[in-house]
């Protein structure tokens, strides 16, 4: 046993509180500690996964009390695979954005790393957390450093969408506090195992009741529709690789807790008819927001946004195909999107308005940056043989499955608008003159920045030509997360589980 | 290692290899374009057996690659066009910036329509046909001319079409459980009746859009005029032909089997129809060759569209001959007007004129391919043309065959507009200047026009090929005597008796030049076109005889009503009507914080309305 999978939680925690320390001796060390532990996290976790994949669930109680009364960290296919993903790509957004604010300035480099460490934390510990108030906890760690990020640049618009998502994430805490109020009330528990086991006990009206304060809870930080409106505006108001961390990291741990609910918590089982509306219509709204949006990143965001819509729609046909579906979106997401947000960040470097309509020849300019960018929104459009092409092959050959030929079109004609909103920005970087009076000043990136771009470009490439190399892995985590029974079991039986 | 593989391994490492390259030396990259063309297809041609597959499988679902006799014809086309033109590409773009880029386009192009005549598979079809469509994507934009108007109009056609496939292909998917083109095919006539519409439909969206088919051939202009000739001669010559050959397997494989299949036929046909007049007509209204070129090329497929549609083995055979052909001559002309434009700058009809003895080459070949083009005998031409004549009337379309004679007689027009226009009339100082083309642009072209007189007087070497694609597709057998078919080969008996009567007229053409040439020699005197008298007057320098200006104002000012009816202007504001729509949707994110809290109440008060309906 190489480690446990409370090292997850508690490593970054404890960077998190140790990095403002150690910066006094040393002020690299402020920027070498997060890379050493989110690398250790990736080793840790991906082993800690293979583990997993060859031998079972593990499952790690706290502090020796046993599953229904004590918290309990479940790592299985499903979780294992999120938050081996997370970590990784909580890596790659370490290594991008290392000399952040370097030989600038020191207390806001500071900041960001700390708050960035509490971020994975708290994403991987919604993840791998068998217990409905200790995600709460989480989300809510999560949510602090979110605003924190968001108003990072110390600018009225910064503040104002960091003060937005503070509203929105306040108003969702609560209602998620109502929703574990009322379950513990009629149960008597928080462990999600138990409360799984006896959820057909609860009686239907306090059910849905609290199912629907469940949804607008998780809702806000899954970003979906009508509870997104913060989104764009922190995505655009963040620094770059926060922006990438929310679409990488954040959302995905949001869009997990929202289908552990609907899937275990609620046993759920069939198509689950609230997600597939929910999740068109968040998919329509935001992709066609996106066509005219002004700013790169606001565009990003609501390509982000539509891409979870899909997600959704996705988990909610139930079925295995949809499931697999619906975690090769995320997994494909997760790698692209960074990449849409590093490479889209460098090209309007320079830029104060962040416009797309400044980015004019910069492919020349900045050919790795731009041919990155171009990359990754042939792969986000789903254009093969990159690897989004097979998470929207998966995704509508599970809806055919189902019969769903409606929503096949919805979700084909939106990809005809997507694919109008990002290569009209790759015809305006590669197609278009320089203009020195409205284009950017070329900014070149960094070779650590290069550096995590290109892995990310490999990895999209890898995937696209043979995306049997992560189907195995996908197939796991979908069967995981259908069944129920054993989730129960697993937790509950704590004959092999660790204790401490 | 399998000799498919290689193939697609050659093409891709030499796209790539071609792009680096070209970072480092301009004539190294020249020389790995070229032979990233030329080896794959020595390989093809030489390795691989018809009938031959490879199988593996992707994310469970099993694919196939192979070539069949069908797919095989089509192959002929897209190597032969692709390294011809390729060979022309080096030469006509050569000092352009980002070559490596266009090159690597190129080479990707023509893996991906290799790729799709191997896919025995819907997935693989697809992917092959997405990357056929973005590589050409992006070298309609490489000119950088009208990139957000003319680009993103050609992608959102290419991706109507494709995605209207890609919902046919997962349709297949659910109902049959296999993604093999075969399985479809097979299972086609047991599906419900609903789908046994829907799904061709979807693909024939699919098809229509690549084969430029009216009303969704809006992109194919713009498209074809504004990439660089060089690519255009395959772009219309080859990619186009794709559609084509989808379309075939569509109507052959699937619309045929059922009993709606008439009803498939006639639309079809009359689509095909529509798209030849239309296009006839807006070509001779051109002033720009490329453009008019590129309406012809609407045209041409217009013609091949109607003989898929009527579907009768002589049809098949006349389609898929005149595809081969229209490959050949179109891709040729482009290639002129590509030579034409790098010689001269403009590829105007109303500028440039008389480049007959400045160009003697090029001008060769553009003879032969207009002869070709306007279906004049002994050139291919004629013979895709009547075979289609006959079908058509052979199958009791009457209406139909008076709209085909009356486009191909207007296209007798565009035809002579662009050998006057550029080539004939009177001798402009402007143009004096002007060189032939380099010979790796000539040589190319003259190879091509060359193809279409062999082909012409010899059929039966690409007939052969065809007949037996078409038994592949399930035509009744001919035990190889395709010639029985029509009246064009059988009416003098039982052989091709057409070969000794071009013999003939070739001889007769051949004496009367040798007699004209040996007798006049001496006498022969070079004057320049001002060297004449009319009425007594001796026209002066800047005196303008010709009439390059406004060709054919009768004709269009008589089917001016006709010409009025078009579809763009629909589409324009359909898009932006759309985009109205969407920049209102944008503004429910107000960005005010008010607002989205409200938006969490409303949300929360909706589910509570339908809470009914959550479970489940």
């Amino acid at each position: 046993m190489v480690g446990s999978p409370v090292l997850l939680i508690a490593i970054p925690l404890l960077a998190a509180f140790l990095i403002p320390l150690l910066g006094i001796f040393w002020k690299e060390l402020v920027r070498i500690i997060p890379g050493l532990v989110l690398g250790y996290l990736t080793i840790l976790s991906a082993s800690l996964y293979i583990d997993v994949l060859n031998t079972g669930t593990i499952v790690e109680t706290i502090a020796g009390w046993r599953a229904p009364w004590g918290i309990n960290l479940v790592f299985s296919p499903l979780t294992g695979f999120l938050a081996t993903l997370m970590t990784f790509i909580g890596f790659i957004i370490w290594l991008y954005s290392y000399r952040f604010k370097r030989n600038v300035e020191f207390e806001a480099a500071k900041k960001y790393f700390i708050f960035l460490m509490l971020l994975v934390a708290g994403s991987i510990g919604i993840v791998i957390t068998g217990d409905i108030f200790n995600q709460f906890v989480f989300i809510e760690i999560v949510g602090i450093s979110a605003y924190a990020l968001t108003a990072f640049y110390t600018g009225r618009n910064s503040a104002e969408a960091a003060f937005k998502y503070l509203i929105m994430g306040s108003l969702s805490a609560s209602a998620l506090l109502i929703a574990i109020i009322l379950i513990y009330s009629q149960l008597g528990t928080l462990n999600m195992a138990e409360i799984a086991a006896n959820i057909h006990n609860m009686p239907p009206q306090y059910r849905v009741t609290a199912m629907i304060f469940f949804i607008i809870g998780i809702g806000v930080e899954a970003e979906i529709f009508p509870l997104n409106g913060w989104a764009p505006d922190a995505y655009t108001e963040a620094p770059g690789p926060v922006g990438s961390a929310f679409a990488g990291i954040v959302v995905k741990a949001g869009i997990y807790a929202m289908v552990r609910m609907m899937f275990t918590l609620f046993d759920i089982s069939g198509p689950m008819q609230i997600l597939i509306i929910i999740g068109m219509i968040t998919l329509v709204v935001a992709e066609t927001s996106a066509l005219r949006q002004v700013q790169l990143k606001r565009m990003l965001a609501y390509s982000s946004i539509g891409q979870m819509g899909l997600v959704l729609v996705a988990f909610g046909m139930g079925t295995k195909a949809g499931v697999f579906a619906a975690l090769f979106l995320m997994l494909n997401h997760a790698i692209i999107k960074p990449l849409l947000f590093f490479s889209g960040s460098y090209l309007v470097f320079n830029s104060k308005e962040k416009n797309i309509s400044e980015m004019s020849g910069l492919g020349k300019l900045m050919p790795f940056t731009a041919a990155f960018f171009a990359l990754g929104s042939f792969a986000i459009v789903g254009l093969p043989p990159f690897a989004g092409f097979w998470s929207k092959l998966s995704v509508l050959t599970a809806a055919a499955n189902d019969g769903l030929l409606l929503i096949i079109a919805i979700v084909l004609l939106v990809s005809i608008v997507e694919i109008v909103y990002y290569f009209r920005v790759i015809n305006r970087i590669y197609f278009f003159k320089f203009d020195k009076a409205t284009s950017v000043v070329p900014h070149k990136p960094r070779v650590n920045a290069l550096i995590a771009m290109a892995i990310l470009a490999i990895l999209i490439l890898v995937i696209g030509f043979y995306p049997d190399s992560v189907s195995e892995i996908l197939n796991r985590a979908s069967e995981d997360l259908l069944n129920t029974p054993d989730y129960i079991k697993n937790v509950l039986s704590t004959g092999q589980s660790l204790t401490y | 290692m399998e000799i498919i593989y290689l193939i697609f391994i050659l093409f891709l490492s030499g796209a790539i290899a071609t792009f680096l390259l070209g970072k480092v030396s301009k004539r190294l990259r020249d020389i790995a374009f070229i032979t990233t063309l030329v080896v794959p297809s020595v390989l093809f041609f030489t390795q691989i057996n018809i009938g031959q597959t490879v199988d593996f499988s992707v994310l469970g679902i099993h694919l196939s690659w192979g070539i069949t006799n069908f797919s095989y014809i089509f192959a002929y086309i897209v190597l032969g066009l692709g390294v011809l033109a390729g060979i022309y590409a080096v030469a006509a773009m050569k000092g352009k910036e980002n070559l490596g880029f266009f090159f690597f386009n190129y080479i990707l192009s023509i893996m991906a329509m290799m790729g799709i005549l191997f896919s025995r598979d819907l997935i693989s079809f697809f992917v092959f046909w997405e990357i056929m469509t973005w590589s050409s994507y992006l070298m309609v934009v490489f000119t950088g001319k009208d990139v957000q108007k003319v680009g993103i109009k050609y992608f959102i056609f290419s991706a109507i079409g494709a995605y209207a496939m890609l919902m046919a292909i997962v349709i297949t998917y659910s109902l049959t459980g296999s993604m093999m083109i075969s399985n479809l095919i097979f299972a086609f006539p047991d599906f419900e009746f609903g789908m046994q519409i829907l799904i061709p439909v979807l693909l024939l969206i699919g098809f229509g859009v690549k084969s430029a088919m009216m009303p969704l051939h809006v992109w194919a202009v713009g498209s074809y005029s504004h990439s660089p000739m060089a690519y255009t001669a395959v772009f219309s010559g080859a990619l186009s032909k794709m559609g084509i050959y989808g379309m075939i397997i569509v109507m052959a494989g699937l619309v045929s089997r059922i009993p709606e299949g008439y009803w498939f036929r006639e639309v079809i046909a009359w689509m095909g129809a529509i798209t030849a007049v239309g296009g006839t007509l807006w070509a001779v209204a051109q002033d720009d060759a490329k453009k008019m070129l590129a309406y012809s090329s609407v045209a041409q497929l217009g013609y091949i569209i109607i003989g898929i549609a009527i579907g009768t083995p002589l049809a098949m055979l006349a389609s898929l001959f005149m595809a081969i052909l229209h490959g050949m001559f179109k891709g040729t002309l482009f290639m002129a007007v590509g030579a034409i434009e790098k010689q001269t700058g403009t590829t105007n009809f109303t500028e440039v004129t008389g480049l007959i003895r400045k160009m003697p080459f090029t001008f060769l070949a553009s003879l032969m391919s207009i002869i070709a083009l306007a279906g004049i005998p002994p050139l291919g031409g004629f013979i895709g043309k009547w075979m289609l004549y006959e079908s058509v009337i052979g199958s009791n379309h009457y209406l139909l065959i008076i709209v085909i004679f009356f486009s191909s007689t207007a296209a007798f027009l565009y035809c002579y507009k662009f050998l006057f226009g550029f080539f004939l009339g009177q001798e402009e100082k402007e143009w004096a200047h002007v060189k032939e083309a380099p010979a790796m642009m000539v040589v190319p072209m003259v190879i091509l026009a060359i193809g279409t007189f062999i082909f012409g007087v010899f059929p039966g070497l690409i007939l052969n090929p065809i007949d037996a694609g078409l038994q592949e597709l399930g035509y009744a057998v001919t035990q190889g005597r395709y010639w029985e078919m029509s009246v064009l080969f059988n009416e003098w008996g039982d052989t091709v008796v057409l070969q000794p009567i071009l013999y003939t007229i070739l001889a007769v053409f051949v004496f009367f030049l040798a007699f004209v040439l040996t007798k006049n020699f001496k006498k022969t005197r070079y004057v320049s076109t001002k060297d004449i008298s009319s009425s007594g007057e001796i026209p002066k320098e800047h005196e303008n005889l010709t009439f390059s200006r406004g060709f054919f104002q009768p004709f269009l000012r008589s089917v001016e009503p006709l010409m009025r009816r078009k579809i763009d202007p629909y589409y324009n504001s359909f898009g932006r009507g759309m985009e109205a729509i969407f920049d209102f949707v944008r503004r429910i994110y107000t960005g005010n914080g008010q607002t989205y809290a409200l938006y969490v109440v409303v949300f929360a008060l909706l589910l509570l309305i339908f809470k009914d309906r959550l479970w489940g």
